[in-house]
């Protein structure tokens, strides 16, 4: 019985040596790929968060074409909205070098924007670049969206072109680094974005939202607060207000809210329009004791008419103290 | 006797099989699991701003005796709007869940929680006192 069997192997055996020859033997050459050298485009967004009025949109624009085939001749940008003026495309191409610095190599004319385009005319003879374009955001686009459109010229006559966005601009405002002291400058209208001194409080009385004082007194914690109008004379102590500023401001005091547009640190938070939209400080008190750098505060005035969120870049207990402030405000009514 | 050696091996498994799976340790109407521990307290007490930093002067001053805890609450500090956080003892829970702002601006009707074992045979009470401090 093993013998048969035995047998029955040898016999398809020889199979297996014939499915590795099979298969072995499939003709599979493998080949260079080659690059494309057609003239190419491409970008990128470089900058993050909402994009709010007065502060750029950061794109890197790439071309290329075969090396042999021709050189790049010009390269434009095509707004929706005219940028502001500032607004430019970079006339150097940036490449990271092995200690990841970005080195630039001057390949066109400085650009010139001319309403909504912006072009650079190449002065070296490149067949690949990449391009960084910077669009202020002007008032104009507030509340928009605004759109892109990249192109670029070879010398074969091909042209490439590239469409980036619709990107929303925020409704809110923006203002920073204001100071303000408790000796002069202490009254902070929100409607303005503006500090005022006693005298001009007392002439803007139904604008001031805020007040700002420093305090130290023994066994409780004062330090620097923003406080409202209307606050109880316990908040405000050693101060006497100008007349007419009575304003009830609600304020809710916050702490690691580092937005990155008012504090320029390395935290990637950003308040937006929506955050301001559906913050709810209805229930809040009318004063913030003990702020301190990096804190902030979320404030509506007393009409409903404004919303902001007001951040504490620094406070300096010296001369008096002070306190300074950027803030994003959105309009609600 | 190869037979009653497989047998003798398939004995235990089957065993361990059955005993896994029973029902050792229920689950309450929390998803939580409901364990042997008798024990019930308070170990740690946290009172959070708006801010989510602490409005605490000091440490709580926690009676597992009394059932208490006493807090002293920076003065301006706004009591309508303060975070509770409680450390139990292991398996414990709390009643009612804390799951948003608290009003402690009644100070003289203080706040009451209810610490429950992790065998859900013991509960206590804790009555939350809040002070603030006071301005010279």
């Amino acid at each position: 019985m093993k013998t048969d069997m035995r047998k029955t192997y040898l016999n398809f055996i020889w199979v297996l040596p014939l499915c590795l020859a099979l298969s072995g033997c499939e003709e599979d050459e493998y080949a260079l790929p080659e690059a494309k050298t057609h003239f190419q485009n491409d970008a990128i967004k470089r900058s993050l968060g909402p994009n709010v009025v007065g502060l750029n949109l950061e794109f890197v624009y790439g071309m290329a074409l075969g090396v042999d085939k021709g050189t790049i001749r010009s390269a434009r940008v095509t707004a929706s909205i005219p940028g502001d003026p500032g607004t430019y495309l970079e006339h150097r191409s940036f490449h990271t070098n092995l200690s990841g610095n970005d080195v630039p190599v001057t390949v066109a004319d400085p650009s010139v924007s001319d309403g909504a385009v912006t072009e650079v005319t190449f002065t070296r003879d490149t067949c690949a670049a990449a391009l960084r374009y910077y669009y202020i955001i002007p008032e104009a686009a507030r509340g928009k969206s605004v759109e892109f459109t990249f192109s670029a010229k070879a010398s074969t006559g091909e042209e490439v072109s590239y469409k980036m966005g619709p990107y929303q601009v925020a409704k809110m405002e923006m203002v920073r680094d204001i100071t303000l002291t408790d000796t002069n400058l202490k009254y902070f209208s929100i409607s303005e974005m503006k500090a005022y001194n006693a005298a001009d409080a007392a002439a803007n009385a139904d604008k001031i939202d805020l007040v700002y004082l420093y305090r130290t007194i023994t066994g409780v914690t004062f330090n620097h607060a923003l406080v409202s109008p209307s606050t109880s004379a316990d908040y405000l102590p050693g101060v006497t207000l100008p007349a007419g500023v009575s304003n009830t401001t609600k304020i809710h005091k916050t702490w690691q809210l580092n937005d990155r547009h008012l504090a320029r640190l390395q935290y990637g938070i950003y308040v937006d329009d929506l955050d301001l939209e559906k913050i709810d400080v209805s229930s809040a008190p009318d004063y913030a004791l003990n702020l301190r750098a990096e804190s902030g505060a979320w404030v509506e005035t007393a009409d409903g008419k404004y919303r902001a969120y007001v951040y504490v870049n620094a406070v300096n207990n010296g001369a008096g103290g002070s306190m300074r402030i950027s803030v994003k405000r959105l309009q609600m009514k | 006797m190869k037979n009653f050696l497989n047998r003798l091996l398939a004995l235990p498994l089957l065993i361990m099989l059955v005993s896994g799976c029973s029902d050792d340790f229920p689950i309450d109407e929390d998803g939580l699991l409901i364990t042997g521990r008798g024990e019930c307290y308070v170990s740690n007490f946290e009172l959070l701003g708006t801010d989510y930093q602490t409005v605490r002067t000091s440490a709580a001053v926690i009676d597992t005796v009394a059932q208490t805890v006493a807090v002293e609450v920076f003065w301006g500090t706004d009591l309508r709007k303060l975070w509770p956080q409680f450390s139990l003892v292991t398996d414990a829970k709390l009643d009612p869940k804390i799951t948003s702002w608290t009003d402690f601006s009644d100070l003289a009707n203080p706040k009451k929680w209810v610490v429950i074992s992790g065998n859900r045979k013991v509960k206590k009470q804790y009555t939350v006192t809040i002070t603030v401090q006071e301005k010279p």
